[in-house]
């Protein structure tokens, strides 16, 4: 076996060498992961759609119940991913169990990833695992983030829809109003509809968005028991015609740059005399080390 | 931006070894889960990525999210008294589809009569309630190393 037929593999939409190729990304250096990227960047044409929303709400629920009905108009991957613990490095990457079903049934391709601690609510290497999705043959492909706090927007970078997920009773209107997760989204989805309360949270969403800079953005409720509304939801993704690539791309660059970046330094940075540590400014090391630049970069380039 | 660092014992560390992939599964029906859970945790504490199937999943939905997750280790368990033929079942499918590299370890309600033709088929560990935690996770990273030395130049 070598790298070619993997490569084969994954463009047929063989599922045991799209799981390796991911895998591989996921666990190898910068690379190796170019040796796959250069080999597929050209193939597939996927509409990413973003599903994030707080711990809870029903993100792995909704995505089991949506991917069959997205799959009678085209092929469906699934990334999901989990965080990781911050004192082991493990994880419990629990979103499959709430799709399982489905995923035989339609024959749906579907990756838990662990965060690995990397902060946003994506992993840090996710734009090369929706690659692989997308040369795979995909039509749909959905990510979901780690159940997300205020602050996790990075999705908004990679998805060209982002779906923020929502449920009553998580606050009142001056929460809808704050900034960070709340603007993100493409679309709002109140789900958990037989609650009390809903169509007063759909309410104040509604409203808060109506004094925002995207007064347009639809709210829609969705009752995952019942699939009730779910045809509206299928009906906005398959409309939706905006591509993010750009975006993705910078994120990804930046990444790339910072990780090599790193690579020429780190080693270096650990290897500073500890009595200079203690004497002087953090400042003044960083400047020293920004002149050495060109000595280190050659270091890595012969490499 | 640049990856994560966890803390072992207070110390920082950061992903340079990547973490055995391990996928939870009780293949037949038995809803004692509580064991499983356990374990699920404590491979978590050991710094694995884990996965667990859920109740009730059939053999063939056990090996397909193996595949599916690329997992290194597949850990079956079962209090039931199927494990003779649960187990089996998933080694069956396995085989069917040529996949050696994938360890397969097994625990439960299961007799040491048993033990050794399951060891026959493959399935190693059968370790029983009371077991220690280290023994279970050192015998999963013995075996996830196997497989890992299987795989480790197979794309060049």
């Amino acid at each position: 076996m070598n790298i070619n037929d993997l490569v084969k593999g994954i463009l047929n939409g063989d599922k045991r060498s799209i799981a390796r190729a991911i895998s591989i990304v996921e666990n190898s250096d910068d690379e190796r992961r170019k040796d796959i990227i250069d080999k597929i960047y050209d193939y597939g044409n996927s509409k990413i759609i973003g599903i994030t929303g707080p711990p809870g709400v029903g993100k792995s629920t909704i995505i089991g119940n949506m991917a069959p009905m997205l799959s009678k108009k085209g092929k469906v991957s699934i990334l999901a991913i989990d965080p990781a613990s911050p004192f082991s490095g493990g994880s419990i990457l629990g979103n499959r169990i709430r799709m399982q079903e489905n995923l035989s049934k339609y024959d749906i391709y579907m990756r838990s990833t662990s965060n690995r601690l990397y902060e946003g609510g994506l992993s840090e290497y996710s734009w090369d695992i929706i690659k692989i999705l997308e040369a795979s043959g995909s039509d749909f492909i959905i990510v979901e983030t780690v159940g997300s706090g205020q602050s996790d927007v990075d999705i908004m970078n990679v998805a060209d829809l982002t779906c923020v997920i929502l449920a009553p009773g998580l606050g009142d209107e001056i929460q809808a109003v704050k900034s960070g997760m709340m603007e993100i989204g493409d679309v709002f989805i109140m789900n958990k509809m037989d609650k009390e309360d809903a169509y007063i949270s759909i309410k104040d969403i509604t409203e808060s968005l109506q004094i925002s800079n995207k007064p347009d953005t639809p709210v829609i409720g969705l009752n995952s028991i019942t699939l009730d509304n779910y045809d509206s939801f299928i009906d906005f993704i398959l409309k939706w015609n905006n591509k993010n690539t750009e975006r993705r791309n910078i994120r990804k660059i930046r990444q790339i740059i910072n990780e090599r970046i790193f690579t020429i330094y780190s080693g270096y940075i650990e290897s500073i005399d500890k009595n200079k540590l203690l004497d002087k400014n953090p400042y003044g090391i960083a400047d020293d080390i920004m002149k050495n630049f060109d000595g280190l970069k050659n270091k890595y380039l012969e490499k | 931006m640049l990856g994560g660092r966890y803390s072992v014992n207070g110390k920082s560390q950061k992903y340079t070894e990547k973490p055995i992939k391990i996928l939870l599964a009780k293949p037949a029906i038995d809803g004692h889960d509580r064991g499983i859970f356990v374990l699920a945790r404590a491979f978590r504490d050991a710094g694995m990525e884990v996965i667990y199937a859920g109740l009730l999943p059939t053999p063939e939905e056990v090996v397909e999210t193996a595949i599916n997750e690329d997992v290194d280790v597949i850990a079956l368990s079962l209090l039931n008294g199927a494990h003779m033929t649960a187990f089996k079942n998933v080694m069956n499918i396995l085989n069917k589809k040529g996949i050696r590299d994938i360890a397969v370890v097994g625990g439960g309600i299961i007799p040491d009569i048993d033990k050794p033709k399951l060891e026959k088929m493959g399935i190693t560990g059968n370790y029983g309630p009371g077991t220690k935690l280290n023994i279970i996770i050192e015998h999963v990273k013995k075996r996830a190393g196997e497989v890992r030395k299987m795989r480790e130049n197979e794309y060049k």
